[in-house]
């Protein structure tokens, strides 16, 4: 049978039903809880971001960061099953991620730069970006920045 | 046979999937011209597809510079016959300004993703993964299938841009905003340049269909014994090759997309503070950043130049170490290198960014970064030369054009380091000296491990040799041409000469360089002529050329070579054969080479450690 | 052909795949990390321009009604979809895993609760959607203010427009996936193919879907 060669072939995966429930269960709460948690800190920010000084607010909106890549570990761990698979696959996979990191840093540093550039040699937008405007409701016309196309 | 493979401990099970459809195997059922030639799923007549689109478009992009070299090397010369055949764009026998600028801009378009990108993996690709990793087919032929047909669909839009009234994308093959995001801007910048977009968002569709194949196909169907340090460089280079088109085109699409948000629904992603002279009018437009869109387009553009050369250095290196007969030196340094520069591929991208209010400390790490590819580059260099040396050398035409894109290699990767300086990079950005560098580095250099391949791989793919002749003929002048035209460009660089521009007549400190533009555009015509005479070549080979008639006539070690000369879909008519050495036993035991299926015998050196 | 058996699984040695898994599934793999750089770079940009800009709205301002219940409501909205795609995750899970154990009708019933909640989570993104049009956000408009009460730009709303509707176009591919898998359920095809693990690839996606939503709900409603 020479047409063996032309099937893929993998194992048999271990699998017991009622040890996944149990697991999908167990990250359901985590999930549930984390959000919980994410949004106890945001309603915070909300109600208190007047009183909050500038450090603690960066500090809650890192945490809710943390939070968040938390969050995504455990849905590609256990929903997508990632840790269970072999540890070479979950290296493929991680790996690459990893370039997020200076990708992130780079642009991030260079929209902040961007902004101080903007901020030394444009003063008048510098200067526009100062100005308060009149608060008014959602959506009258006086706010209204349409922009024409 | 499948049940030979030894079980886990605890696995009681196996599960085989059926990875082909039943036609592929054994004897062939009846095969309508549509189901060979078009919509066929057979890795190899999709490379042929896509080698051969490629070829058109290679002319197409090749009668481009050819057409702005003539205004640049003749700004006062008219040449009627240009007017007869594009009418208003060559008013007067001139290349008018709003052509030349589109001429230029989809000459780069068009040989870089579409021949060098596309042409080259999509070829290579395609018809060397299956065939040396000891597999019936890709993965899945089906999205094979429909990655050469997305690429024909962009095909077939990018071209069609050619022909509407405003005329094609004219704002440079970076596309930069806010010119590309403003219809009122120029020309160029209306109909053409959507067109532009939806064919490469196409493009990315049918680049991503593919690598995704190439990775699973490398790593799921290599053939028994095949461990990924059997592989012969080639896969190698294409694996990686894959990976970075995989991970970087979307970002290419997502910067796509924003600007088609900026130019369709008056978003502001990338525009800020504008007035147009065209109009008249102020844009109400703020808060945007076209600085973004450059960070977005080279996160694909840098990774995209390591798209192009990759696949052609592991081409190099199999034509080379078996016209050398001697191993590949430093195979495990080889992949390493590969690897590296896959990752600095990712890393270094604003180095096309220094002038252009990049911030200059975050410009410093670019600089660091980019400066480490020549480490990889040059063990890479230094690996191809310890090959040639003291080798049996065999000057085929692949490995004549070996030797080329190595020599090209060097003199294109020297100047990398000039340009990979920030400070440096002030005085020359946006001059010939970088038209010269990337042209022989990536441009030429990638051509000629592409013509290696086909040249080396024509037998495989035709049953037939190209002839040696024209072969040669081809060679020596697409050499001789190619330095001849790129090499003086980097004097007119660091003089100061800009790219892009259309008429440097009235720029007194540039006369100088009238009779030097002059060669150039008289060389680049005779080296456009002479690929013709390639391209007549291989179709004349194709019906006409001579016929191989052993399995293996390069004497080669590699899978694909054990195939019938004429292989049918399936590739191998009986089983797969069983892989028991590396690719690059070559003048082992006084033997001239030994085959990737012959096993170890006990009597045998030890396996050079690789 | 005599082979010795070696101590373990030589995973590497070719003739089978090194990670046990079909190709199909490795393929959606790279294919989701493909994916993961198109929204990457997405919110990566959105991340840029909030840092080149002076000041940017406060989302609990925008972000604050509650059909039925009126305004004043910030992240209530916002958490009910949230809590929708996890749940619906979850069922997607359970139907994976109703696929492992060859149980047809969980598939089914697990399949047709993720469906429901993909439906329920796109019903949700078009009343907000909705809602925000008729306040006067839209691509190249924005009604809201700054924090800081200065004037905004635009781009507050071109980016949450364009990146949930990214978002929302992967939400109804995924659900037109899994009606698709539910067709092929009731079909029996995985009954003769005999596994089931085409779904698990489905799933693969739409866990996907949830992980983006997971940090679009972060950087544009809470941070």
């Amino acid at each position: 049978m020479h047409q063996d060669n032309n099937t893929e072939i993998t194992f048999h995966h271990e699998y017991d039903r009622e040890a996944s429930r149990k697991e999908v269960i167990k990250i359901t709460v985590i999930l549930s809880v984390i959000t919980l948690i994410e949004l106890a800190l945001g309603f915070w920010l909300y109600l208190s971001h007047q009183s909050l000084g500038p450090f603690m607010v960066h500090l809650i909106k890192g945490v809710i960061l943390i939070l968040m890549l938390a969050k995504a570990f455990y849905i590609v761990a256990y929903f997508m099953h990632l840790k269970h698979e072999l540890r070479n696959m979950i290296m493929t996979i991680v790996v690459p991620l990893l370039l997020f990191v200076w990708f992130i840093i780079a642009f991030l540093a260079d929209g902040n730069s961007y902004r101080n550039l903007k901020n030394t040699y444009d003063p008048y937008h510098k200067e526009q970006s100062e100005t308060k405007v009149q608060k008014t409701e959602h959506g009258s016309k006086e706010t209204d920045t349409k922009v024409g196309h | 046979m499948s049940q030979e493979v030894n079980l886990h401990e605890q696995v009681g099970e196996m599960t085989t999937h059926e990875v082909h459809h039943d036609e592929h195997h054994g004897h062939h059922h009846k095969e309508t011209f549509i189901t060979k030639y078009v919509f066929s799923q057979d890795h190899k007549m999709i490379a042929k597809q896509f080698l051969i689109t490629g070829m058109i478009w290679a002319i197409i992009g090749g009668l481009f510079s050819v057409l702005f070299r003539l205004q640049l090397g003749f700004p006062n010369e008219t040449f009627p016959i240009l007017e007869d055949i594009l009418g208003k764009w060559a008013a007067g026998g001139k290349i008018q300004p709003e052509f030349y600028y589109a001429l230029t801009t989809m000459h780069g378009t068009v040989l870089v993703f579409f021949v060098l990108t596309a042409g080259l993996s999509g070829t290579f690709a395609n018809f060397l993964i299956p065939l040396q990793l000891g597999a019936r087919d890709m993965a899945s032929p089906f999205m094979n299938m429909l990655s050469y047909w997305f690429f024909f669909i962009a095909s077939i839009v990018m071209i069609s841009s050619l022909f509407v009234q405003t005329g094609p994308a004219s704002g440079g093959w970076t596309v930069y905003p806010p010119l590309s995001a403003l219809g009122d801007a120029s020309e160029g910048s209306k109909i053409g340049m959507d067109l532009w977009l939806i064919a490469m968002a196409l493009f990315v569709v049918s680049s991503l269909l593919g690598g995704l194949n190439y990775i699973s196909t490398i790593l799921n169907m290599r053939t028994k014994g095949m461990s990924m340090t059997r592989m012969p460089l080639t896969i190698w280079a294409l694996f990686f090759t894959a990976v970075l088109g995989v991970l970087s085109f979307p970002v290419l699409l997502s910067g796509f997309i924003l600007l088609l948000f900026d130019r369709h629904a008056g978003t502001s992603f990338y525009l800020s503070d504008i007035f147009l002279a065209s109009t008249q009018k102020a844009l109400p437009n703020e808060g945007g950043s076209a600085i973004l869109y450059q960070h977005l387009f080279w996160f694909l553009g840098h990774p995209e130049v390591y798209i192009i050369i990759l696949p052609t250095m592991g081409l190099v290196s199999d034509v080379m170490s078996a016209n050398s007969r001697k191993p590949i030196f430093g195979y495990m340094a080889m992949v390493g290198s590969m690897f590296a520069i896959a990752v600095l591929a990712f890393l270094v991208w604003a180095h096309h960014m220094f002038v252009t209010g990049l911030n200059p400390f975050l410009g410093a790490f670019f600089v660091l970064l980019t400066l480490l590819i020549a480490v990889p580059s040059a063990i890479k260099v230094f690996n191809w030369l310890t090959t040639l040396w003291r080798g049996n050398l065999r000057f085929t035409p692949g490995m004549l054009f070996s030797i080329g894109f190595v020599s090209l290699f060097i003199s294109g990767g020297l100047t990398g380091i000039f340009l990979g300086n920030s400070t440096l990079d002030i005085h020359l950005h946006d001059t010939y000296f970088v038209i010269a560098h990337f042209h022989i580095v990536m441009g030429v250099s990638a051509f000629f491990g592409m013509f290696a391949g086909i040249y080396h791989w024509f037998p495989k793919m035709y049953g037939r040799y190209l002839n040696n002749t024209l072969a040669y003929i081809h060679f020596w002048i697409t050499l001789v041409g190619a330095y001849l035209i790129f090499w003086p460009m980097h004097y007119q660089g660091l003089a100061g000469v800009p790219r892009r521009y259309l008429d440097f007549s009235g720029w007194a400190s540039f006369n100088q360089f009238d009779g030097l533009n002059r060669f150039i555009s008289i060389v680049t015509i005779m080296v456009f002529a002479v690929q013709l005479l390639f391209v007549f070549n291989f179709i004349y080979s194709i019906f006409k050329g001579r016929r191989v008639t052993s399995q293996n006539p390069w004497g080669a070690t590699t899978l694909e070579w054990t195939t019938p000369i004429n292989p049918g879909h399936g590739n191998w008519e009986g089983e797969i054969p069983e892989v028991h050495r590396w690719a690059y036993d070559y003048g082992k035991d006084g033997r001239d080479f030994v085959p990737q299926t012959e096993p170890i015998s006990p009597n045998e050196s030890p396996e050079s450690k690789h | 052909m005599a082979q010795a058996v070696p101590a373990e699984q030589k995973w590497w040695s070719g003739g089978k795949s090194p990670f046990n898994v079909e190709y199909g599934k490795l393929m959606m793999w790279y294919f989701l990390m493909s994916d993961a750089f198109t929204f990457g770079a997405f919110l990566i940009s959105y991340g840029t321009i909030r840092f080149a800009s002076n000041s940017w709205p406060d989302p609990n301002e925008v972000f604050q009604s509650f059909p039925g219940l009126g305004n004043g409501l910030p992240l209530m909205f916002v958490s009910l979809m949230t809590f929708i795609l996890i749940i619906s995750s979850v069922t997607m899970v359970l139907a994976v895993q109703a696929g492992h154990a060859m149980d047809k009708k969980a598939v089914v019933r697990n399949l047709v609760l993720t469906i429901i909640g993909g439906i329920a989570f796109l019903s949700c993104q078009a009343w907000e959607w909705t809602h925000l049009h008729h306040e006067g956000a839209w691509w190249g408009s924005n009604p809201f203010l700054n924090a800081d009460g200065t004037k905004a730009t635009t781009n507050f709303t071109n980016f949450f427009f364009t990146i949930t509707g990214f978002h929302g176009f992967h939400v109804f591919s995924g659900v037109v996936i899994n009606i698709i898998m539910l067709i092929m359920t009731l079909n029996n095809v995985f009954e003769r193919k005999g596994h089931y693990l085409m779904i698990e690839k489905a799933g693969l996606y739409w866990h996907f879907v949830d992980l983006v939503w997971v940090f679009v709900f972060t950087v544009f409603y809470l941070v």
